[in-house]
């Protein structure tokens, strides 16, 4: 059923649509083996879907994007973004303003919000040369005008792609995307908890279990320590330093875990009076501007936190002051400073870490997940000196912490999440290779008997599946008044919208789809003036059914040709054809033209009677000869059998016709196919055209 | 077979009656709305009582007392329990208005129909759901499918729509299509065939003028008052309609530098407001959009004062302001006191932004002509002194002493006949014998409270009339110690008192505001006093259409746009229900519905449906033709059983038959005459026919709008000489079909 192929280009969706529509392909473009740049490409029975949209933040320029070579923007039908932080989101603009993609874009209202602001931050503190920057400003506010919104469970339908989200846990506005394409169910978790903390919900269970689920690994087999002894090293280690007279530096990436820092170390300052004196900054401009959307997206955090919020916003810090930049910094004693970025690549954490590294006294606390090639995560295996940002080199000295406040499941959290919702295919994505591996190899065995294929694919390796989906239709209205016992025949219109199918009758088609029907009834004046007689005699020449119509209402004299096309004799130099167009009746009515005007060119001719009178036997002879002769001209070698059969052999395959039944015997399935398809075309053609029609 | 679907509807049909009605399908009961209105007459909940209990699940549309107020009475008194289901502000903005009608209520009367626990614990079983959620009932409801999508009217507004088999079930009363300030138009109009459509005729004889010209009206009225030193009351609904108008008078202030004051009055403005906020999402576009690119909240209102007691808006010195206050009935609530006071004097005005609901004060006033006085009813709630408190002490001493005689003797059905035949005591006499009832220490003399006239209840006040209009019955009773209190209520409040301050971060998170706090741990004994007087209305009344409800023109177009297969028509008086039925019979569908109250009628679609599999060799010989959201394409198959039992298709084994030529598509003569131009071909309209180059003429005959509703098979005649043009014509007509 899966199978991983080596890295294909994608950039062929007609192929791929031709090839087998029940192909399901999974790609990451990123976050494949890695943490960091999150984009995962689906395509689906045509429909397109991209998850994610983030940026490596180990790398800049271009080096950071996904590989959206991979993949031809402009196929996209949906892209869906799980949540603010820039491996996630920060790669949208420059998609959305820099590629051919012309979809739709969904995010949840309060990341939409962050996302503006979070951008334009991340466009001015990154400090690349012009040529390496991915997009400006102007592209990011461009950009907020494509992006729609959408909310927690909501499902919407885009081009038959119908999708939702749940709630995911990780950060203020943080989604869960399930999407549905023809009843396949595929759910991307994007980075998510199932643990309830200060400010978040824990990630829902979906109620519907996915036949494929695309999950976060970055913290592989780790398990956490339950939330309040982590909070409470954490505050301890703070305590201890600054009582010891250090100074103690949080290293966190602005939005998302430092609120629920922010939220502890708040609460502690209160709960602690002794350290009242001691000054918390936080240096981020940036937090404070999304305060407001802290504010107002209550409704999307735990009740925990909307209680408190209705006495006091719980944002709104008593202990905790802003800090703008280094110049403001007074450093005269201990303190608590949080700072971005959470890397120490650059920026106010760095330039604290280079003043404060060398002194014993001192604490770093690195509270979340670092990414690998940054030097938080050099740090945390505690070399002896590190490289300062002017070049020199410097002792480490200081204390280094590492406690993980960030919200990602942890191997209980995610274990239990998949034994919820048994996918029967999982697909890791967003974890270093090693945590993956390990991750795998124990899910492995913990589903050995489920039968659950569990897929870590690398960037741009192609996850290929099939899909039987059974298709269903229903039959309604004037068609289905009985229901048909098989061997019976249906014949109706067969509506598709989306992916449901509706099988009616042609008069019901506005009654059940805002498609409607027409009948066109056309009239035609053709200048005559011999005598009507004539036309009728010709006509009745060529066709079986040519009736005098009782002249009642029109006071002219008519007939019906076919009972179709009614011919009328208006006036002397006149006669006019009626009819409602269908390609039989216009054939008819076109012959009848044809006639009319030989009539009137011509004078009548002698008429041959004995070619008029035909034997049946004349006409089933010469149709006989026109089978055989397309049949040969199809197959090839067509030979006279017995009992007047044909024999019909290709490539070695032979084929019995039996003329009057049509009935078709051979070894090759294909064959017999092919041969009985054509030979009842062949004898629609041939036949009369049958004078009514049912 | 389809899904058996039948309506009946409770209370509301044939007038503007609260809204209540019983939709069942294959035998699951939903009740749709649970209203009341301001008059709370229990009489409107007759026919709900009967059946309440066998109701499943309840759906609320809006958060106002037309459309939820009677969810506390019929959870306490009728016994109804099944989950509730509505949107994060509706749940919200309806306990507000609750709170609400509650408080104001209790403030001049002995309002005993239910209290705010009952409003606590109505809302509780309240499960919440997001626009196009499609929430999967379970249990006996399993395959049945709701979600609510926008209405537009009110914050929350739903549209509920109920799905089983793929058949939809549309209730849509009080939408609106058009986008306003505050929240978007409505997406029923996205939904099409639905199987039932059930929707109000309140509006059908209504045209409203366009929203500029109104909303300049509105405001030119206002400024000219204030300009001419007068004060503005404008009576308004808890947390409905009033957050449109508080924008339009926040966005006016703002851009002209007004600074008369405004100012919000009701029991719960602050918490409204501030839950208000945290709405963002079930707003308009441009509000979102707003927050999203400058992060302003639309409801920090610069301009608007919140207040949450009268005597908040006594300290405000004097001069000309504008007042929105709660409720816009006038029957009780600050709008009513105010009126009373502002009536008078010909300065001021009274701006009704909906119609009054029947019968009330409001609806009198918006009569044409106005009247020239109105009786109206002062009732205040005075702390009882002396003989009076004595006597209430000693009711409660003996309650006491009853109450721990029957809790001695007492099993629970014993408890139960009491409760059953004590009328006079009626059911709030269910008091968990646990608490103990409000102690007679606790009652010590109130002074200086909320109210501070004290008025003498034994002696009619001069001014006091005959009782006329609006009456009110002082069911108040008098024996030798005075007026006989019904002494459970006072035992409730005090269960209040306690209930409260749990709650306090639980359901209110602790927003209620100071007043109705005030009256919640007021546990003094009080009771109410009224007077009649007459009030000289010398004030300017003007009404105005603020409701956002789509007009009648529109609800027409929509109807018709929806074209269901059959539609049920409630709320709206008679002449306007009536006129809306024959208009729709003409003009939607043949099957519209009026049902009287208690009336079930069945709107189980006729339609017969069955599901066949569709075989994958069928379905690589068709070939799909794409015509907008649709692919179409003929299907000539022969019926099989797949190995489960089911039908499925299978492709034919014999020749198949001919079948007439279907030609699908709809033709606009317009088009056609724009695209018959662009291929350099004259054409132009002669007489209701396209002429199409020198001869040929093209006419469309049989009218679209006949019964049946939508596109019916339209009939195209083309007629002309023989002649090239006539075949080329042709050819461009068909082009514009697909010919199956």
């Amino acid at each position: 059923m899966a199978s991983t192929g080596p890295p294909q280009s994608l950039k062929r969706p007609d192929s791929s649509l031709t090839r087998e529509g029940d192909q399901l392909i999974i790609t990451p473009l990123g976050a494949g083996n890695e943490v960091g740049r999150s984009c995962v490409y689906m395509s689906y029975k045509g429909k397109t879907i991209l998850f994610d949209c983030g940026i490596h933040p180990a790398y800049s320029g271009m080096a950071a994007l996904p590989y959206f070579d991979e993949i031809d923007p402009s196929t996209i039908d949906v892209l869906l973004v799980t949540h603010f932080h820039l491996d996630h989101a920060a790669s949208l603009p420059y998609f959305l303003e820099k590629t051919t993609f012309k979809g739709r874009v969904f995010m949840t209202h309060a990341t939409k919000a962050i996302y503006k602001l979070l951008l334009s931050d991340y466009v001015k503190v990154s400090k690349v040369s012009v040529e390496d920057m991915l997009y400006d400003e102007q592209d990011i506010l461009r950009s907020m005008d494509k992006i729609e919104v959408i909310d927690f469970h909501q499902t919407l339908e885009v081009n038959g792609i119908r999708f939702w989200c749940y709630t995911a846990g990780h950060v203020l506005g943080a989604a869960m995307f399930m999407v549905d394409i023809a009843g396949v169910r595929v759910l991307y978790t994007g980075d998510y908890s199932r643990e309830e903390d200060r400010h978040l919900r824990a990630a829902e269970i979906p109620q519907f279990s996915p036949d494929i689920c695309i999950i976060e690994s970055t913290y592989g087999v780790q398990l956490h320590q339950p939330r309040h002894v982590r909070e409470k090293r954490f505050t301890d280690v703070i305590h201890s330093t600054i009582s010891q007279g250090g100074r103690v530096l949080i290293p966190a990436f602005a939005l998302g875990r430092a609120q629920e820092l922010l939220l502890i170390l708040d609460e502690y300052w209160s709960n602690h009076p002794e350290l009242h004196n001691i000054p918390i900054y936080y240096a981020s401009p940036l937090a404070k501007r999304c305060m407001a959307v802290y504010q107002t997206y209550i409704n999307s955090m735990n009740e925990r936190i909307r209680n408190q919020f209705a006495n006091s916003n719980p944002f709104d810090f008593k202990h905790i002051s802003p800090l703008k930049s280094i110049e403001n910094f007074n450093d005269v004693g201990p303190s608590v400073v949080m700072a971005s970025p959470s890397g120490l690549q650059s920026g106010l954490s760095r330039q604290l870490f280079d003043m404060w590294c060398s002194d014993k006294k001192n604490a770093c606390v690195i509270p979340g997940y670092v990414v690998e090639g940054t030097l938080a995560k050099t740090i945390i295996n505690e070399p002896k000196e590190v490289t300062l940002m002017n070049g020199l080199t410097a002792p480490l000295n200081m204390q280094v912490h590492y406690i993980s406040f960030s919200a990602h499941a942890d191997f209980a959290q995610t274990s239990t999440f998949l034994k919820e919702l048994m996918p029967p295919n999982i697909i890791l994505v967003h974890g270093e290779a090693n945590e993956m591996g390990r991750l795998k190899q124990k899910l492995i065995t913990q589903f050995a008997d489920r039968n659950t294929k569990i897929i870590s694919p690398k960037n741009c390796q192609s996850v290929e599946m099939y899909f039987n989906s059974e298709k269903m239709a229903k039959t309604i209205g004037r068609l289905a008044e009985k229901t048909p016992g098989v061997g019976e025949t249906v014949s109706g219109l067969l509506v598709k919208k989306g992916f449901t199918y509706q099988i009616m009758a042609p008069d019901d088609l506005h009654v059940f789809s805002q498609l409607s029907t027409a009948n066109v009834t056309q009239r035609i004046t053709i200048p005559y003036t011999g005598a009507f007689g004539v036309i009728k005699h010709r006509l009745k020449q060529i066709y079986e059914s040519v009736e005098s119509l009782p002249d009642e209402e029109s006071e002219v004299p008519a007939f019906r040709v076919h009972e179709r096309v009614t011919v009328k004799h208006e006036s002397e130099k006149h006669i006019s054809l009626h009819w409602t167009s269908d390609p039989i009746s216009d054939m008819v009515s076109d012959s009848i033209v044809a006639l009319v005007l030989n009539i009137s060119r011509e004078i009548p001719k002698v008429v041959v009677e004995s070619e008029a009178i035909k034997t049946e036997e004349e006409n089933g002879k010469k149709a006989e000869k026109v089978i055989h002769a397309l049949l040969v001209s199809l197959f090839g070698d067509v030979k006279l059998g017995e009992n007047g059969n044909l024999v019909i052999s290709v490539d070695g395959n032979v084929a019995h016709l039996d003329k009057q039944s049509g009935n078709v015997e051979s070894e090759n399935e294909g064959l017999k196919e092919r041969v009985r398809v054509a030979f009842q075309r062949i004898q629609n053609a041939v036949k009369p055209i049958p004078l009514s029609v049912s | 077979m389809g899904t058996s679907v039948q309506v009946t509807p409770l209370c509301g049909v044939y007038n503007e009656n609260p809204l209540s009605y019983l939709v069942s399908i294959d035998g699951f009961n939903f009740l749709v709305d649970c209203g009341w209105n301001d008059h709370f007459d229990p009489s409107f909940l007759q026919p709900l009582a009967r059946v309440a209990s066998t109701i499943d699940a309840v759906l609320l549309a809006h958060p106002d007392t037309l459309h939820l107020g009677a969810l506390p009475y019929a959870m306490k008194q009728l016994g109804l329990s099944a989950p509730v289901y509505s949107t994060e502000p509706v749940y919200r903005l309806g306990l507000l208005t609750m709170y609400d009608q509650y408080l104001s209520r209790k403030q001049v009367s002995d309002f005993d129909l239910f209290t705010l626990d009952d409003i606590d614990s109505a809302f509780q079983n309240v499960t919440r759901l997001t626009y196009s959620q499609n929430y999967h009932l379970f249990g006996k409801g399993e395959g049945i499918v709701i979600a609510p999508h926008v209405a537009g009217h009110l914050l929350g507004g739903t549209v509920w729509k109920i799905t089983k088999d793929g058949e939809d079930v549309i209730y849509a009363v009080d939408f609106n299509h058009r986008k306003e300030r505050l929240l978007n138009g409505t997406v029923l109009e996205s939904f099409v065939r639905p199987a039932v459509l059930i929707t109000d005729a309140y509006n059908a004889l209504n045209n409203q003028p366009s929203r500029r010209q109104r909303d300049q009206e509105f405001l030119d009225v206002i400024l000219k008052t204030l300009r001419g030193d007068g004060n503005v009351l404008l009576p308004v609904d808890t947390a409905g309609r009033v957050l449109e108008l508080m924008l339009i008078l926040e966005q006016y202030w703002t851009q002209h530098h007004l600074n008369y004051p405004i100012f919000f009055l009701t029991y719960v403005a602050s918490s409204t407001i501030d839950y208000v906020k945290s709405f963002l999402e079930w707003m308009s576009d441009s509000i979102a959009k707003s927050f999203e690119h400058t992060r302003d909240n639309a409801f920090l209102l610069k301009h608007v004062t919140l207040l949450i007691s009268k005597s908040e808006l006594e300290k405000v010195p004097d001069g000309p302001k504008i007042v929105l206050a709660s409720m816009a009935s006038l029957e009780a609530g600050f709008s009513h006191d105010i009126f009373v006071e502002w009536a008078t004097d010909a300065k001021n005005l009274v701006l009704f932004s909906e119609r009054g609901q029947f019968a009330t004060l409001a609806r009198m006033l918006q009569a044409d002509p106005p009247p020239k006085a109105v009786k109206v009813t002062m009732s205040k709630r005075v702390p009882l002194v002396g003989e009076e408190l004595a006597a209430y002490e000693e009711e409660q001493e003996r309650i006491k002493k009853e109450e721990a005689l029957k809790a001695s003797l007492s099993k629970e059905d014993e408890m139960k006949a009491s409760r059953g035949s004590d009328n006079k005591l009626g059911d709030p006499m269910v008091i968990d014998t646990t608490t103990p009832p409000a102690s007679s220490d606790v009652a010590v003399p109130h002074v200086g409270g909320h109210r501070d006239i004290l008025i003498d209840g034994f002696v009619p006040p001069s001014t006091s009339v005959a009782p006329m209009f609006p009456f009110y019955e002082n069911s108040s009773e008098w024996d030798d110690f005075g007026e006989v209190i019904n002494p459970e209520d006072y035992v409730i409040k005090d269960e209040d008192m306690d209930q409260a301050t749990m709650q306090v971060g639980d359901d209110l998170n602790g927003k209620l505001d100071e007043g109705a706090a005030s009256l919640i741990f007021d546990t003094t004994p009080s009771k109410v006093i009224s007077n009649e007087l007459t009030v000289q209305v010398k004030c300017m009344l003007v009404y105005m259409d603020f409701e956002g409800r789509s007009d009648g023109r529109s609800i027409k177009s929509i109807l018709s746009h929806v074209a269901p297969l059959k539609l049920v028509l409630v709320h709206g008086s008679a002449e306007a229900t009536e006129h809306l039925k024959q208009h729709c019979l003409k003009h939607v569908c043949p099957h519209v519905y009026a049902p009287q109250i208690g009336e079930t009628i069945d709107v189980t679609s006729d339609l017969c449906a069955y599901k066949v599999q569709l075989s994958e060799k069928l379905m690589s010989n068709v070939l799909f033709k794409k015509l907008g959201d649709y692919e179409v394409a003929w299907v000539d198959a022969e019926v099989g059983k797949t190995e489960s039992g089911s039908l499925s298709l299978l492709p034919l084994s014999t020749p198949p038959p001919s079948h007439d030529t279907v030609f699908v598509g709809d033709i606009k003569m317009a088009d056609f005459k724009q695209f018959l131009a662009s291929k350099g071909i004259q054409v132009e309209f002669s007489g209701g026919a396209l002429r199409c180059g020198e001869y040929v003429t093209l006419r469309k005959v049989g009218d679209a709008s006949q019964k049946g509703g939508g596109a019916i098979i339209q009939q195209i005649v083309m007629e002309g000489p023989l002649c090239d043009e006539y075949y080329k014509i042709r050819e461009y007509l068909y082009s514009q079909y697909y010919l199956l």
